[in-house]
Parts: C-alpha cells; sequence; structure tokens
C-alpha cells in the first residue's frame, strides 16, 4: 500500500475544487434569476422548457456518481469484462431521444404537464395514477440519492490534506479492537476469553477482522462456529473509527449543491450539470493522456531493468493490461471477469452481459430525471442535435475511463477491496504528484467525479421536492396553497432531503454501483412499459397502465427480496455485494419485470374500458382536432379557477 | 363521420421508435454474438491486442461503438423529422401553476 502514502493530497487539490464549487454556486445564482421570469413551479423544476441541445445531450442520461466511481471500481476490481457491460451506451444516445423523446415533449406541451406524475395524471385523466407514480419516484430516488452522496465525500476527502485513517488503513485501521470495545461484545464466556488477545491491534475492514477473530477463537480452542459471526458484527459496531475527513467532505459536498440547487431550482441543476459535464468530458480525457503517460514511463523502466527493448515499443494501454494481468490472473483480461476475492465469483456470465445491453438502455428511458429533461426541451430540432452531442461525448467517457481503471491496475495494483470506490481520485491523485501545478490539475481532475455526483443529487433533489410539493402537497393536501408557500416548502424539502442523505451516510454502504443499479432498473421496470403506453397506445387504459406499473415494480422488488433478504440464488453472481437480487435463469430481474409489466399492461387495459375520446383526441390527434379534455375532478386548476 | 387525422409528431415518433428499437437488436446480437464466441472460455496465449485493446474487446465493443455513432449521427441529421411541438394551455402563466394540468 506504499503507493497510498505516494498519494498524499494537498491544498492544491482543495483550491482547484472549491473553484468549482463555487462557480456551481455562482451558476444557481444565475439560474435564480431567469427562474424569476416565469411562474415559480414551472421555473423552478422546468427551467420554463427552455432546455437547448447542449444541456439536454449531456444531462439527461445517467452519467453519475456511479460513473465516475463504480464504473471505474468494477473495471479495476474485475477487469475489460466491464467494457461488455457497458457496451449499450452505444446506442443510448439514439435510444433515450429517439423512442420517447418527441412525444413526451409534445403531450407535456399539451397538457401543461411539470412532472412526470403529472403526465401520466392529465394523459389518463386519473389522480390516483399520478400519485401512484410518484411515490415510486420518491422510493427509487431515495436509494440513487445515497449512494451519491456516498461518492461526493469521498472525492473531498481524499483532496483533503491529511487524509481520514480509512485511506491509511495501513497506519491506523478502521477498526480499533479496545478492552471497551470488547466488553460491549455479549458472548459466551469462553469466547470472551479467547478475544482477549486481539485489544490494542487494528484492522483494514471486516474481512481482517473476521479472520483475525476466527484465528483467535482457534488458537484458543473455543468452538463458537454459532456465535462467530455476530461476534464479529458485534466488534466492528463497537471498535469502528469515526472517520471525520469523510464526515466533513460529505457536510461540504451536502452544503454546497443543496445550496445551489435551493438557489436556482431545476435550472441551476441544469446548468450547473452542463458546466460540469463539460469538466468531465476535460477531466477524463486529461486523467487519461496522465496515466497512458505514467504507464509509458513505467514501460520504459521495466524494459531497462528487464533488458527487453520490445516492452519499449509495446502499446501504453497493452503493457498495461498485460501488467494488470500479471498482478492479477488471465480473467482479467476476458468475460466473466476476474474475481479478487478468490471465491469463485462469476461478475458477467454470458446472461448477464445480455441483461445489462437491456438494463442501460430501458433504465435511461424508465428514468423521471430523464424524461423531465426531455420535457423541457425547447424543440425537436434540439432533441435531434442532442443524439449527435450525446454520441460524440459518451464516445470519450466510457471506454477512456475503462482504459484510465486499467492502467489503474498497473499502477496501483494492491488497492484493498472494498477501497476500489477510490481508483479514479486515487490515479487523479497519482498521476499528477510531480507535476508542475500537479496538486491543481490533480483538483481539476478530481472535479470531473465531483462534478458527476453533484449534477446527479441536484436533479434528483429537484425530482424528490418537485414530487413532494407538487404532485402530493399540491394535488392532494392543499391545492389552493398560494405560491410563497409552495416556494417555502419546495425548500424546506430540499433542505430536509440534504439532511436525511447525510445521516444516511454517516455509515456509507460499501458498493456505490449496487444502490445506483437498483434504482435505475428499478425506475425501468415501473415506467418503462407505462411511459411507452402513454406515448403510443390510444387503447392503454388507467387499470392497465396501474397493472403495468405494480406488475414491474413488484417483479423487481420480489427479486431483491429473494436474492438479498431471503438468500436465493448464488452469492457468488454478479457484482460483490450483499444488496443484489435473484437472477432467476441467470438474467437480470428487469428483463422478467418489463416481460411481466408489459403482459400485465396490455391484458389489463385490453380488457378494461378505453380512455374518453375527448382525452385520446386532444393527445393522438392532429392540432387542428384539439379538444379541450375533460377537467380531473379535484384537479388544482377547477380550484383555483 | 370521417376519421380524424393522426397527429404528425405520433405518426413519425413512431417511425422512429422503429427504427431505434431495430438497431438496439442488431447492436445487442452483433456484440453479445461475437463475445459469447471470443470473450469467454479463452486461453490468454491465444489473446491479440489491437491497439492495446483485447482483440476481443476491439471488434466486439471498439468497432461497433464508432458504427452505432456514425449511424446514430445520420439517424438524427437525415431520418428524424422536426416538427411543432405545440404550446402549454392558456392559462398555465396567468394563473400560477394552476391552469389544466399545470
Amino acid at each position: 500500500l506504499s503507493v497510498l502514502a505516494a498519494t498524499q493530497p494537498a491544498w492544491g487539490t482543495l483550491i482547484a475544487l472549491g473553484i468549482f464549487i463555487l462557480a456551481s454556486m455562482w451558476i444557481g445564482v444565475l439560474a435564480n434569476r431567469a427562474v424569476r421570469e416565469g411562474s415559480f413551479l414551472k421555473g423552478f423544476f422546468l427551467g420554463n422548457r427552455g432546455l437547448g441541445s447542449w444541456a439536454l445531450a449531456l444531462t439527461a442520461t445517467v452519467q453519475s456518481g456511479g460513473t465516475f466511481m463504480g464504473y471505474p471500481s468494477l473495471v479495476y476490481s474485475h477487469g475489460w469484462s466491464v467494457a461488455l457491460w457497458i457496451a449499450s451506451y452505444m446506442v443510448v444516445p439514439i435510444t433515450g431521444f429517439g423512442i420517447l423523446g418527441k412525444r413526451l415533449a409534445e403531450i407535456s406541451r399539451r397538457c401543461g404537464a411539470i412532472t412526470m406524475p403529472d403526465l401520466f395524471r392529465e394523459r389518463f385523466g386519473s389522480a390516483a395514477l399520478g400519485l401512484v407514480a410518484s411515490l415510486f419516484i420518491l422510493f427509487y430516488m431515495s436509494f440513487m440519492m445515497v449512494a451519491q452522496f456516498k461518492a461526493g465525500a469521498l472525492i473531498m476527502k481524499i483532496s483533503w490534506a491529511g487524509t481520514g485513517n480509512w485511506s491509511e488503513e495501513q497506519k491506523v485501521g478502521r477498526y480499533q479492537i479496545t478492552d471497551a470495545a470488547l466488553s460491549r461484545v455479549s458472548a459466551k464466556q469462553q469466547t470472551a476469553t479467547a478475544l482477549k488477545p486481539l485489544a490494542g491491534q487494528t484492522f483494514a475492514d471486516e474481512r481482517q477482522l473476521s479472520d483475525a477473530v476466527q484465528a483467535a477463537l482457534k488458537s484458543a480452542k473455543v468452538n463458537a462456529d454459532d456465535e462467530a459471526q455476530q461476534v464479529v458484527k458485534q466488534l466492528a459496531s463497537a471498535s469502528e473509527l469515526t472517520d471525520w475527513p469523510y464526515i466533513a467532505g460529505l457536510t461540504i459536498f451536502t452544503v454546497s449543491v443543496v445550496g445551489y440547487t435551493l438557489i436556482g431550482g431545476f435550472l441551476a441543476a441544469v446548468w450547473t450539470d452542463l458546466f460540469q459535464s463539460v469538466m468531465m468530458w476535460f477531466g477524463v480525457v486529461i486523467l487519461l493522456f496522465l496515466s497512458l503517460r505514467a504507464v509509458d514511463s513505467l514501460k520504459q523502466q521495466e524494459a531497462v531493468q528487464k533488458n527487453q527493448p520490445a516492452v519499449a515499443q509495446m502499446n501504453s494501454l497493452e503493457f498495461a493490461s498485460r501488467r494488470a494481468v500479471e498482478k492479477t490472473s488471465p480473467e482479467f483480461a476476458f468475460c466473466p471477469g476476474y474475481d479478487g476475492r478468490h471465491e469463485g465469483r462469476m461478475f458477467l456470465p454470458l446472461g448477464l452481459g445480455f441483461s445489462f445491453f437491456c438494463i442501460w438502455v430501458f433504465a435511461g428511458l424508465g428514468s423521471p430525471a430523464g424524461v423531465v429533461r426531455v420535457m423541457a426541451c425547447s424543440s425537436t430540432t434540439n432533441i435531434r442535435r442532442s443524439i449527435y452531442l450525446l454520441g460524440g461525448y459518451n464516445a470519450f467517457i466510457y471506454m477512456p475511463l475503462a482504459m484510465v481503471c486499467i492502467c489503474g491496475r498497473a499502477l496501483i495494483p494492491d488497492l484493498p477491496v472494498g477501497k476500489t470506490d477510490d481508483i479514479v481520485p486515487m490515479m487523479a491523485m497519482k498521476v499528477t504528484s510531480g507535476l508542475t501545478l500537479g496538486q491543481f490539475i490533480g483538483g481539476l481532475i478530481l472535479a470531473a467525479p465531483f462534478g458527476a455526483v453533484m449534477a446527479t443529487v441536484s436533479c434528483y433533489l429537484v425530482v424528490i421536492a418537485s414530487g413532494l410539493v407538487r404532485d402530493v402537497y399540491q394535488r392532494f393536501l392543499r391545492p389552493a396553497a398560494s405560491q410563497i408557500e409552495l416556494e417555502r416548502l419546495s425548500y424546506f424539502v430540499m433542505i430536509l432531503v440534504g439532511a436525511i442523505a447525510v445521516l444516511a451516510n454517516i455509515r456509507p454502504v460499501d458498493y456505490l454501483q449496487a444502490l445506483v443499479v437498483f434504482s435505475g432498473t428499478g425506475c425501468g421496470a415501473t415506467f418503462c412499459v407505462p411511459l411507452l403506453m402513454l406515448v403510443f397506445w390510444r387503447r392503454a387504459t388507467v387499470p392497465g397502465v396501474f397493472a403495468s406499473m405494480i406488475a414491474g415494480a413488484a417483479t423487481m422488488l420480489a427479486s431483491y427480496v429473494l436474492g438479498g433478504v431471503l438468500g436465493y440464488g448464488s452469492a457468488l453472481f454478479g457484482p460483490a455485494t450483499s444488496f443484489r437480487p435473484y437472477y432467476l435463469l441467470g438474467v437480470d430481474p428487469l428483463i422478467w419485470s418489463l416481460g411481466i409489466s408489459a403482459i400485465a399492461g396490455v391484458g389489463v387495459s385490453l380488457i378494461t374500458r378505453p380512455c374518453d375520446d375527448a382525452l385520446l383526441a386532444k393527445y393522438f390527434n392532429a392540432p387542428e382536432n384539439d379538444a379541450s379534455p375533460p377537467k380531473l375532478a379535484g384537479s388544482p386548476a377547477e380550484v383555483s379557477a | 363521420m370521417p376519421k380524424p387525422a393522426e397527429d404528425p409528431v405520433l405518426t413519425s415518433a413512431r417511425r422512429e421508435a422503429i427504427i431505434v428499437f431495430v438497431t438496439w437488436i442488431i447492436a445487442t446480437a452483433y456484440c453479445i454474438g461475437y463475445c459469447a464466441k471470443y470473450a469467454y472460455g479463452r486461453s490468454i496465449d491465444d489473446l491479440k491486442y489491437v491497439w492495446g485493446f483485447p482483440d476481443w474487446v476491439f471488434w466486439g465493443i471498439i468497432v461497433p461503438w464508432g458504427v452505432c455513432i456514425a449511424f446514430s449521427w445520420i439517424f438524427a441529421s437525415i431520418w428524424m423529422r422536426d416538427e411543432e411541438l405545440g404550446e402549454d394551455p392558456p392559462g398555465t402563466e396567468t394563473v400560477g401553476e394552476f391552469g389544466q394540468g399545470g
């Protein structure tokens, strides 16, 4: 772990990140001025439908903390197999905008929808449908938010001068066993006695702690198989050190992102997202260049040391790849991927490889954050332009990041299991050390993942706040609420969500990407088929869309209950996390969820009464035949009128 | 009574959605088919590198990715039609958020 010591953070990095945060705040203030030009809700939650092609292309898809923390962690952990895992991003630009884009933008205008639940409510004339959609969105977004805050805090922490003890666990350790911690373990007398020699020792992670407990019990000849696991959990809980730099990072991150979103709402989220997406592009390109340069330097050294001139002529990426294979195993270069824990894990069997070709496409289609941005676009010309902008952008993000992490395995080969989420920040610090203004450049590179996380959090803050304020409070609790009341409530909700996310992240989850995948696939399972029915199918009915939403969500949740809670299926299949679904026949539950959602939606629609003709004419006939739709009972429109 | 004309945005959006869906199927079939054959169950001794990438990554993912980008540009420039999206219902602004559905 000597490299950890070599990648010491410093003030230049913090200054660069500080400038980045201030720039985001300034954009929030500019957005606030623009928002004030229209009505509060439409401006604050939809930016007055003024998104151009750049803003739409670079902000409407699913780049997030997962892109810069979770995905690189997987590449580092499992090798080139992750290229197949992410490959469907090659079609995401056209599937993301080409399937639903135009119709969503059109229908949302025809009914004046501001949020995704508004769309369901108005298109089908059902307040209950809008409420159910809103509750599902709040549920899934909460998971995504939790994951993002951890990523933001980690980046702040790594750039902190004199970083926290978790990052330097070879010195201090995450778990420090004290007499007080041992006294808090409730176990049989002989077990407690056997554990006493552990006092004063430190351990980097729970696995090390578990091994030490097993060894202590064995050496004392205590047979405690029945309670060993419980003892480890208790001891881990009692001896875990508070990671203050992480807590400080979490606080600064939360205050800044909630702050600028609070100031400028949707437009602040979109404009900062655009600014941050551009920073990400530069960050990844610079990081790729510097990583290949660092590998090249290592390659030249090795060629001289081993007297192998052929090595000096080798492509740097090939050298990194070969070296990564040497440091791990040949599995690193192939599918189903390298198993760093040596427990027989199949990271990406073929069934899952196929699944991910569906996951990224359909998770993008059903993403509430993406749908809202398409609703906010200013014209179809901008939707078209977004496709080619995003195509070019993605090409410079995903495969280059994979290349950076392959270089990462060659340059930092021994990052402990559980710390691999840190690989991009670690690489940024490592490849800039020794450069003129290296710390500052490192900070600018770190701004890429930091920006991705901030952008995602600000976007989800807007979606969650609009869900609670617009779809629940205004629709059902106080339809006659004044503008100032809604404004204050929106601010309160954003602050509350930020505070909850901080509390939920004081003890962060181990695998960021598992939460991102759950949230994304959950949204896809719940909303993909209903959205397709909403935009393309006249015969879709309210009970049909209800059935489709609930069947899709229930299938997805059932798979997580079966796999993650009840422990069905192999735990050695897919990414290493206890938060995992049950993979029926080896494919991801999203595939089953989409199928069941479609069958339920179509089946129930066909046996129930079609929607009102006037409603259908409004959304499916040419504009000259436009007729005023029947107003929905209890609609805020009626109340205010 | 004559059947009312279909919304032209719906007509073009449906046609474009079908093209996109077929593109997704072709990309999936090619990538999964190629990787099934060349990325699983191979010996490291057989592995070749193309521009630094393992051969299966280059031919099974990088090349189709490039083709998809080119196709996306053609699709967005030539096949996708511009349409008038319309305006929000009157009254949405004047009554604050309390217009029809808005």
